[in-house]
């Protein structure tokens, strides 16, 4: 008996070992026996391993910084400009779901940097149900969210959560040999927060964001690495397409780096250190109108 | 028998509490609440642990990209069993120049800002001082935006 007894308590301490010891990031859900019945099943094998492309996505800038960049040129904020939740039945294929789901989150991230909390609910339903259409709904706790959507008080943790929640999500599909559907939510995400400056920049023509989208030229050489690296699945080499169209307005722009003086001040305790490097951009107003129109077109490629 | 049994499951279940509260969540939860009122970007996990040859540890980084005219927060919470603080450094795309360190005159601080001047990729890498094992959370924010 008490032989029994100590098996069954060594082997109920192992499991509880092994399991609490697995980090958040080896966790495998329930939804790793699902697979796409679409396009984004039958990956061809890559050129580019799932560890390289899995360090080349992190590398795509996060919309919320040009939500925030869009907000401190003092413009106000435009529910026109964004993706209509009522697109959303129109996204019946994992590749478009993938796409617009990384679409509704820069959406969300431009929402909550405005603290528009009346339409907060209508941006996270969207994403819930295109989440769980790709098989990713469990990262989001959409009660918990919503809950903290209906307080203005909270929009701060909303935003966190709901970032953290984009981050746990994307590292969960690299982690599980899905960068393909990653890279889909990441480029979405992009396109659309260019989408958002662009619309600013015509109506302010402010130069911090027509800096901004140009800089963006060193990201479309990583998406276009991302992006061809499944380019033997029809959609994806179709987008990669419409990012050369996007990639060739860019051609003209010019970015040049001057050093100047680097700078470390402690402060109350605190380091601020200032780069020395200084980038400058060369760009024209044509060219900002043609990297718009293209800009506009990959949107409508994405959202239609 | 039976006690020392009874010792060995609570032994057992109090180091995986101890090493959870030590690294998991609440180190994150720790790391948010030091990240103040910036606006959070991401976060990173930092786990060094000296496989069966090593006589020191290594070192983990992380890339990412940044933006111009805009000024970073890096801040980090230390697990509670290191021996040390965890050293982070921010460095170029081919993390071969270090442009930014918590490490600064002898002193290991908590946090760091970073104004970037140069839209780009760059590396953030994080080591112990002597290469001892530890374990900490970093969150990357927005300050503000430089117009």
């Amino acid at each position: 008996m008490l032989k029994k007894f100590t098996y069954l308590t060594l082997t109920l301490a192992g499991v509880f070992l092994m399991t609490a010891c697995g980090g958040s990031s080896n966790k495998k859900s329930s939804s790793d026996e699902l697979t796409f019945n679409d396009s984004l099943a039958n990956a061809a094998p890559l050129e580019l391993s799932e560890e390289v492309m899995s360090d080349v996505i992190q590398n795509i800038s996060s919309p919320v910084e040009m939500a925030s960049l869009i907000k401190s040129t003092g413009v106000e904020f435009s529910q026109k400009i964004l993706n209509s939740t009522n697109q959303i039945d129109n996204y019946n294929t994992s590749f478009k779901r993938a796409l617009n789901l990384g679409v509704y989150s820069a959406d969300l991230g431009y929402i909550n940097t405005f603290d528009k909390n009346t339409i907060v609910i209508d941006y996270l339903v969207s994403i819930k149900s295109l989440a769980e259409g790709i098989k990713v709904g469990q990262f989001f706790d959409f009660n918990s969210l919503k809950r903290l959507a209906t307080n203005s008080n909270n929009l701060d943790s909303l935003m966190q959560i709901s970032i953290s929640s984009f981050n746990k999500m994307d590292s969960y599909l690299r982690s599980q040999n899905r960068s393909n559907v990653s890279s889909l939510i990441v480029t979405g995400a992009w396109i659309e927060g260019l989408y958002i400056a662009g619309k600013v920049v015509e109506q302010t023509n402010n130069e911090g964001l027509i800096k901004r989208i140009a800089e963006q030229k060193d990201i479309i050489n990583i998406l276009e690495i991302i992006l061809q690296n499944y380019n033997k699945q029809p959609s994806f080499s179709e987008l990669a397409e419409q990012l050369a169209k996007l990639k060739a307005s860019y051609k003209g722009v010019t970015i040049t780096t001057e050093i100047g003086d680097p700078k470390t001040i402690e402060q109350d305790g605190k380091l601020v250190i200032v780069q020395d490097e200084i980038s400058h951009v060369d760009i024209t107003p044509e060219q900002v109108s043609a990297i718009i129109a293209e800009i506009n077109a990959l949107r409508e490629f994405i959202v239609s | 028998m039976k006690k020392s049994l009874y010792s060995l499951l609570f032994l057992l279940t109090a180091f995986v509490f101890t090493s959870h509260a030590q690294c998991g969540d609440d180190l994150l939860k720790q790391a948010l609440k030091e990240m103040g009122s910036s606006q959070y970007i991401k976060d990173f996990t930092v786990e060094l642990i000296k496989e069966k040859k090593d006589v020191k540890t290594g070192y983990v980084k992380f890339s990412i990209f940044l933006n111009s005219n805009t000024q970073y927060k890096f801040n980090v919470a230390n697990g509670a069993s290191n021996i040390d603080k965890v050293v982070m450094q921010l460095k170029d795309k081919e993390a071969t120049r270090v442009l930014a360190s918590n490490l600064y005159n002898g002193k290991t601080f908590d946090e760091f800002s970073f104004v970037c001047r140069k839209a780009g990729v760059y590396n953030l890498s994080f080591s112990f001082k002597g290469g001892q094992e530890g374990c900490a959370k970093a969150v990357m924010s927005l300050v503000k935006q430089i117009q």
